[in-house]
């Protein structure tokens, strides 16, 4: 399952002391359903504010924003979490594990908002564990995890309830290279076998250069868009530590 | 409702969550003791006889009233019997032994005390001696006492001049069965206190301190009440008559401002443990905040998070109450066993448990509001970059 995202003239602006900040200026974007998207642009250019408008964590002041058949922005704020229960997996880049859960329940809390029976919802969780290699560590405790492997729990979260589009702010900014290399493969693996659309925001080059299309960004505007001719992936099988 | 998310959470900071469940507990024990002597306060008036006056002097009940009095009072149409009681304000061994002693005339005393029944021994076991006394129930069993037993008292009001103590013989038991009579009182013959002091081997005031009155079947007390004040209008000691109901009342009112105060302490402790369930509350929801961010970005809605910290906030509370409650009734026997004589309508009653587990349960939802709240008002975003 994927949905195309569809931006038409959306503007944000933060007030900062006294300031008013234009992140996002009238911004046009069209992503594809099923492709795999880096987000790359300068500090401050409206990376990170462009993923959370598309993931409705944040209201866009103007404009549309059209992911699938739904248009966020006439959601309320209610209707906007459910959506977001639906049809958006979020990997953070540091990893936003509840402590207190182990793997397995961690992953089990999106599908707590899906009619599933317990017993579905344990076996969802431990097939998404198993998906990225972590059903032996379900029983553990994030703190009791590498960062590695909590950034893969994180990742068995966000496809726990099969959503249309996973959003990844920096998902490898705390990792280092072999791992961040093994998270990025996983992050293709979902997109090219289970199609979702992914929009992975990133700094890195090399991290970008394992999706599909890179979106550049400046200053709150549509830079260029290219298209990744040699697909990075299947070369990097380093361990994690 | 992610609850075990909930429980974790709670458990997550054990000794935080025993320290607030024990401010509570604390919080609701003091309630349920002050709500009981309230209500014990209010049961001990309700229950007075309405066929009983009192008259004192105008000027305060520690002044004694001239003992002829007596006989005219009992000529007042309606009045069927005048009881002298005399304050006695003996000690045994140490004033922290502390209880009421009466000088009355014990066959009018009894016949006016319909409530009142001796269990053991008899108004004539009582009356065959001077010396003889009726002590209550529960006085006796303070001190294990029992008929036969001789008492010393210290005499304070009343001291031998001798210097020895008085001695009573324990004729009898009674037990009564109103509210409005304590069983923690001691009663003895008038005529062994106004005979010692006639025969000089007694200090202390001579007249009766005040007089039961006990009203015919049917006869309106206002008009009693007034006939006897106006016939010592002019002296030589002007009356103050007043129904039972508002002589306990005056004996209320003379704790001053204690109920009053008590009833302000209790409200301003349950006020202060208020503010710091809250404010732990407020804490371990702001400690939460990057969790906050985490449900909403996961699509979990405001409802529900709410809920999930109102839930945390009740059990916390509901726990600190449960125990409160059962506290409170398992101090209800030794307590009643040091305030009865004052206050024999005391009881943690099953009311009293009722309200002190809703003021509980009522806390912990107030206190779970604030950081639902909270939770509402902040935007995913700002939860995650705050919490970060």
């Amino acid at each position: 399952m994927s949905a195309s995202i569809t931006l038409r003239a959306v503007t944000k602006s933060y007030s900062r002391g006294g300031e008013t900040l234009r992140v996002l200026d009238e911004l046009d974007l069209d992503m594809e359903g099923g492709m795999f998207y880096a987000l790359m642009g300068p500090s401050g250019s409206g990376k990170t504010t462009l993923l959370n408008l598309v993931g409705g964590l944040d209201h866009s002041d103007s404009g549309m924003i059209r992911v699938g058949d739904e248009d966020i922005n006439e959601l309320s704020a209610s209707e906007l979490a459910q959506w977001r229960a639906e049809n958006v997996g979020f990997v953070f880049q540091g990893f936003n594990l509840l402590p207190v859960l182990s793997a397995r329940e961690n992953v089990e809390l999106p599908l707590l908002l899906a009619p599933l029976s317990k017993a579905q919802r344990r076996q969802q969780a431990e097939r998404a564990l198993e998906l990225v290699g972590l059903k032996d560590r379900m029983n553990h405790k994030p703190r009791e995890l590498s960062g590695g492997q909590e950034q893969r729990v994180a990742i068995a979260r966000a496809i726990a309830s099969d959503p249309k589009v996973i959003l990844a702010d920096e998902p490898t900014g705390d990792l280092d290279r072999d791992t961040a290399d093994a998270v990025l493969e996983m992050l293709q693996q979902l997109n090219r076998e289970l199609g979702k659309t992914i929009l992975m925001v990133t700094h890195d080059p090399q991290a970008a250069s394992y999706a599909s299309k890179t979106i550049h960004l400046d200053k709150g505007k549509l830079g260029r868009i290219e298209e990744n001719l040699s697909i990075a992936g299947s070369k990097h099988h380093g361990k994690e530590s | 409702m992610p609850f075990r998310l909930l429980l974790r959470n709670l458990f997550g900071h054990p000794l935080r969550a025993i320290l607030t469940v024990g401010s509570v507990t604390i919080a609701v024990f003091l309630l349920c003791i002050l709500i009981a002597v309230s209500r014990g306060l209010d049961a001990t008036v309700a229950q007075a006889s309405s066929t009983r006056l009192w008259v004192q002097s105008s000027v305060s009940l520690f002044v004694s009233l001239p003992n002829k009095y007596a006989s005219k009072i009992e000529a007042t149409p309606g009045v069927e019997d005048v009881v002298r009681f005399q304050w006695f304000g003996g000690v045994f061994q140490d004033p922290s032994n502390f209880f009421a002693q009466f000088a009355v005339d014990p066959a009018k005393w009894k016949v006016s005390y319909p409530e009142i029944e001796l269990i053991e021994g008899s108004m004539e076991d009582w009356q065959k001696s001077r010396t003889n006394c009726v002590i209550g129930e529960d006085l006796a069993s303070r001190f294990g006492w029992k008929v036969g037993d001789r008492v010393p008292l210290i005499g304070t009001i009343f001291p031998r001049l001798d210097g020895s103590n008085w001695e009573f013989d324990v004729a009898a038991i009674y037990r009564s069965n109103s509210l409005s009579i304590d069983q923690m009182t001691m009663f003895f013959d008038f005529q062994y206190l106004r005979e010692s002091q006639e025969q000089g081997a007694v200090g202390g005031p001579d007249g009766v301190g005040v007089f039961l009155t006990r009203l015919a079947p049917g006869s309106a007390a206002d008009d009693i009440i007034a006939a006897i004040e106006t016939e010592y209008e002019n002296g030589p000691q002007a009356v103050r008559v007043t129904t039972e109901a508002e002589f306990q009342r005056q004996f209320i009112t003379m704790l001053g401002s204690v109920p009053t105060l008590l009833a302000s302490i209790g409200g301003g402790v349950l006020f202060a443990i208020f503010f710091a369930v809250l404010n732990t509350m407020l804490m371990a929801a702001r400690e939460r905040t990057r969790d906050i961010g985490i449900l909403k970005a996961l699509g979990f809605g405001n409802g529900k998070i709410g809920g999930m910290l109102i839930i945390e906030s009740l059990l916390i509370c509901s726990t600190g109450g449960a125990v409160g409650v059962f506290l409170a009734k398992s101090a209800e026997r030794p307590l009643w066993s040091v305030i009865s004589s004052q206050i024999p309508g005391f009881e943690i009653s099953s009311t009293v448990l009722t309200l002190g587990l809703s003021l509980a349960v009522g806390l912990g939802i107030l206190a779970g509001i604030a950081p639902a709240l909270r939770a509402r008002n902040l935007q995913p975003v700002a939860a995650l970059r705050l919490g970060a």
